[in-house]
């Protein structure tokens, strides 16, 4: 279980632009939970979750998984247990590596980055095998260079590495955003099949409210660093999207957009 | 691949052939390879001096012997690169003017045993240079010939400033020269090393400040190389600066007890003469530290400081200004 | 003909050594390190002392590649622990050994032809004895550069070396796999300045002299040399960087002698290799962007995105 518990947030303390984002914010995330996260731009949606990695830091608080405070814990070493993948598709591989050495440098993650070889041709097949699940042909492609596919290809096997080894949390943050509309939806369905496949706990940000409605288990709304709307189960099923996006509308016009 | 390799091998040679046909000229003539440090008025006039010292012996450039110039540009790396060029080129015997050079022009002569005649060396022992097929002309500045000087000119003087560089070896044992014979001229030595050119002005402050009673230069390449803006602070301070060699005497220095770079170069050209006639063998000849030195004035800098020259060394010194 | 063939290509194979480092910084690590100017003349400095006072020639190229490493770990612990941009990380080291390596000296110091180097100390003379000099030193500079091309190539291939690939690729995965980046990249700096001190330990040893203004250009030569391999082997994905840093090393080396030999006069020779050095660039059309990254290093960061 992960918790944000009295997580305290503010950005450029002590100058004109002082904003204080979060200021007792409590979040809790049961295990097998697909949490999908909304919210207009600035609601805290991405800081949240750079919290939960630990990539910025917090000024009070606590992150704990199982009840137990990570917040000593560097950004790197909270990825041990933690799969992320960015709304950029370039963030998730490396471009010169081909995509056999990306895989294989996923698939090491956990394990020593010893002398032994990089690529572990026992694996290739397993690789192969992976790749070929996501019906993109990528399979006969494992001795290309990553930056010669497409945002879409490149999408694909990022939340493939990002989910290689086992994980306790998958962080999807916002990656769709940048794919064309039947890309992303190609990329929500793999991403849906990977969770219930592997029964990852997930939290998926996303601007996409149908995605947030379709997919996942629980439905979050954010707003200036509170929740403004928090359904799970039976009461997730029943929200359309048309009463979220009521809602978005809503605060969207409180705050003058 | 293989037909690219093949095209980038002939461009290669190609190239190679290019560019070295010019050095394998007719073998008749031996060639004189001169590995100059740097352009720079002493080592210029350093070699010009060897050319004229092996003139001397009677050797005609052209039909003797021919001359293989490279100027290194203060940079070790090239004066590595022309050394063994040298080498390759199979010269007859190097001259390597300035301590760097001769290193390289020794080390690349190792590969053929080639002779090599070095000049404007400070300290040929400490450069490891005392040895083997090899000689040459020190350019040790006459110390107490310089502190005998500075006490004529000045009278009352006690404290002497020297801005030498901590990495130029040759800088390094005159300073030790200076402080060892300092005291029996009555004088204390005030010397700042520096490591770059731009920390000289700061060293002239800083001992501007101190209040020492003159300055002397070395031979070092570093600050030498600002003695204009050396000579505008001491200028402004009323402080005398001495020179360690002709050419900062016409560049603004009161006065130098120094030697005369064309005559070092003279006596190596001598010296490969003999090595290259087949007398001896640079094995056979140890090298030579010039005992002569000339003192050099400059009258119009002198006034400008209302400093007098006793008559006993106005007798000796020679004026040495640019027209 | 023939020896100046020989002599351009000892030359190429001996600074292909700092090539490598330079490599692994510049296109493998995408860090601009300019303790390359001072590590290299460390390497020099501390062969030159050991050697004077009778070590084994051998021996010192082990001790030159130990104290460029630790010249590398002190550049990657002042860019990671204490957050100093990476060039100004360089900048520091390269100027703090400046002072290190003429306390290590003395000053300038030259090694005395009595003096046994690696290319006539026994082990070399029992298996090439019957070479002159000449060949001897193209010999032992190339099995040196082919020993340390053949151990990068593998050490690429490994788990550790995939994972310093991905460091300057994209750090962002490195720290999704769970790793340090800074530890990796620290480790980029140790391995490359590590090679940097053994080409000033090689150049020591073949010039029989450390000079403390060594090292000066050095960075500027290696960037050049990494460029002109990499532009040259562009289209051919398979040609390792290792070996486009040999081929470009020599190139440059052949460039310098040329130059020497057709009587170009040295003051000029710097321009020369600018000019050389630009017209490659623009032919290349090197690395999009690769070079506008460099400027932005110069240009203090306003944030994470590219």
């Amino acid at each position: 279980m992960l918790e944000l518990r009295n997580i305290s947030k503010v950005y450029n303390p002590g100058t004109v632009t002082e904003m204080c984002l979060f200021d007792g914010f409590n979040f809790k995330v049961a295990d097998g939970e697909f949490v999908s996260i909304v919210g207009s731009n600035g609601s805290g949606k991405t800081s949240m979750l750079n919290i939960i990695c630990g990539s910025i830091p917090i000024d009070g608080g606590d992150v704990l998984i199982d009840g137990v405070s990570v917040n000593h814990l560097a950004e790197f070493r909270r990825y041990r247990t933690f799969g992320r993948v960015y709304q950029n598709p370039a963030a998730g591989a490396c471009p010169n590596l081909t995509i056999l050495e990306n895989m294989s440098l996923a698939d090491n993650k956990g394990k020593r980055f010893g002398l032994s070889s990089g690529v572990n041709k026992k694996r290739a097949g397993y690789y192969r095998e992976q790749l070929a699940a996501l019906g993109l042909g990528l399979e006969d492609k494992m001795s290309v260079k990553m930056g010669s596919l497409s945002g879409g290809q490149r999408q694909a096997v990022a939340l493939l590495m990002a989910t290689l080894t086992p994980l306790d949390f998958l962080i999807l943050d916002e990656h769709t955003a940048a794919l064309d509309p039947h890309t992303a939806e190609i990329i929500m369905q793999l991403t849906d099949r990977i969770v219930r496949e592997k029964n990852l706990t997930a939290i998926m940000v996303t601007h996409n409210l149908r995605y947030a409605v379709e997919y996942g288990s629980r439905i979050v709304m954010m707003d200036r660093g509170h929740i403004v709307l928090d359904k799970a189960g039976e009461e997730k099923r029943n929200t359309s999207t048309d009463d979220v996006l009521h809602l978005f509308n809503q605060i969207s016009i409180e705050c003058g957009n | 691949m293989k037909k690219f390799t093949k095209i980038l091998c002939a461009a290669l040679a190609l190239m190679m052939i290019c560019a070295f046909s010019a050095c394998s000229k007719e073998n008749k003539i031996p060639v004189i390879g001169i590995n100059q440090y740097g352009e720079h008025p002493s080592l210029d006039n350093c070699r010009n001096g060897f050319l004229q010292g092996l003139a001397d012996a009677g050797l005609v450039e052209g039909e003797d012997f021919t001359v293989d110039y490279q100027n290194a540009g203060f940079d070790d790396d090239i004066a590595g690169d022309i050394a063994s060029s040298f080498s390759a080129n199979n010269v007859a015997l190097m001259c390597g003017i300035a301590t760097n050079s001769a290193v390289s022009c020794y080390a690349a002569a190792e590969d053929k045993d080639i002779p090599v005649i070095f000049t404007a060396v400070s300290d040929p022992v400490q450069a490891k240079l005392d040895s083997g097929n090899i000689t040459g002309t020190s350019d040790k500045l006459p110390v107490e010939a310089q502190l005998d000087l500075i006490r004529s000119i000045q009278p009352d003087a006690k404290t002497i400033g020297i801005i030498y560089t901590t990495s130029e070896p040759n800088s390094v044992s005159t300073i030790a020269d200076y402080q060892a014979n300092a005291a029996d001229y009555g004088f204390t030595i005030d010397a700042i090393g520096v490591t770059a050119q731009n920390e000289v002005t700061q060293a002239v402050d800083t001992l501007i400040n101190r209040g020492v009673d003159c300055f002397s230069n070395l031979t070092d390449n570093t600050v030498v190389g600002v003695l204009a803006s050396i000579l505008e602070k001491t200028n402004d301070a009323g402080i005398p600066v001495y020179g360690s060699e002709v050419e900062q005497v016409k560049g603004g220095c009161v006065a130098a007890a120094g030697i005369d770079y064309y005559a070092l170069g003279r006596q190596t050209g001598a010296m490969a003469a003999k090595v290259l006639k087949g007398e001896a063998s640079a094995s056979e000849i140890p090298y030579e530290t010039i005992s002569e030195y000339g003192i050099y004035i400059n009258s119009e800098a002198l006034a400008a400081l209302s400093l007098e020259l006793p008559a006993d060394v106005a007798e000796k010194a020679v004026e040495s200004k640019d027209a | 003909m023939l020896d100046l063939i020989v002599s351009t290509l000892t030359q190429g194979f001996i600074y292909a050594l700092l090539s490598y480092g330079v490599y692994i910084t510049y296109k493998i690590l995408d860090f601009p390190d300019l303790t390359v100017d001072g590590s290299f003349p460390l390497g020099a400095a501390v062969t030159a002392l050991l050697l004077v006072n009778g070590v084994n020639p051998y021996l010192t190229l082990l001790v030159a590649l130990a104290v460029g490493a630790l010249a590398g770990l002190v550049t990657g612990l002042i860019h990671v622990k204490l957050g100093v941009r990476d060039l100004l990380a360089g900048i520091i080291t390269m100027t703090a050994l400046f002072s290190i390596n003429l306390q290590i000296a003395g000053s300038n110091l030259s090694v005395e032809r009595a003096i046994d180097t690696i290319f006539n100390a026994p082990p070399t003379m029992a298996l090439f004895g019957g070479c002159s000099l000449i060949v001897r030193k193209l010999i032992v500079s190339m099995i040196l550069a082919l020993i340390f091309k053949v151990l990068l190539d593998l050490y690429f291939k490994t788990k550790n070396g995939l994972l310093l690939r991905a460091v300057g690729d994209n750090s962002t995965l490195v720290t999704s796999l769970a790793k340090d980046r800074g530890f990796v990249k620290i480790l980029g700096l140790v391995i490359s300045n590590a090679l940097v001190a053994l080409a000033g330990c090689v150049v020591c040893q073949e010039q029989r002299a450390f000079s403390s203004t060594m090292g000066t250009g050095q960075v500027v030569f290696g960037l050049a040399t990494v460029i002109i391999g990499t532009t040259i082997f562009k289209k051919f994905d398979f040609v390792k960087g290792t070996t486009a840093a040999i081929v470009g090393s020599i190139l440059y080396k052949i460039c310098i002698q040329c130059a020497i030999n057709l009587g170009l006069p040295a003051n000029l020779l710097k321009l020369i290799t600018a000019v050389l050095f630009l017209v490659i660039l623009v032919l290349g059309n090197v690395k999009k962007g690769s070079l506008k990254k460099f400027g932005e290093r110069l240009a203090p960061k306003t944030g994470k995105g590219r």
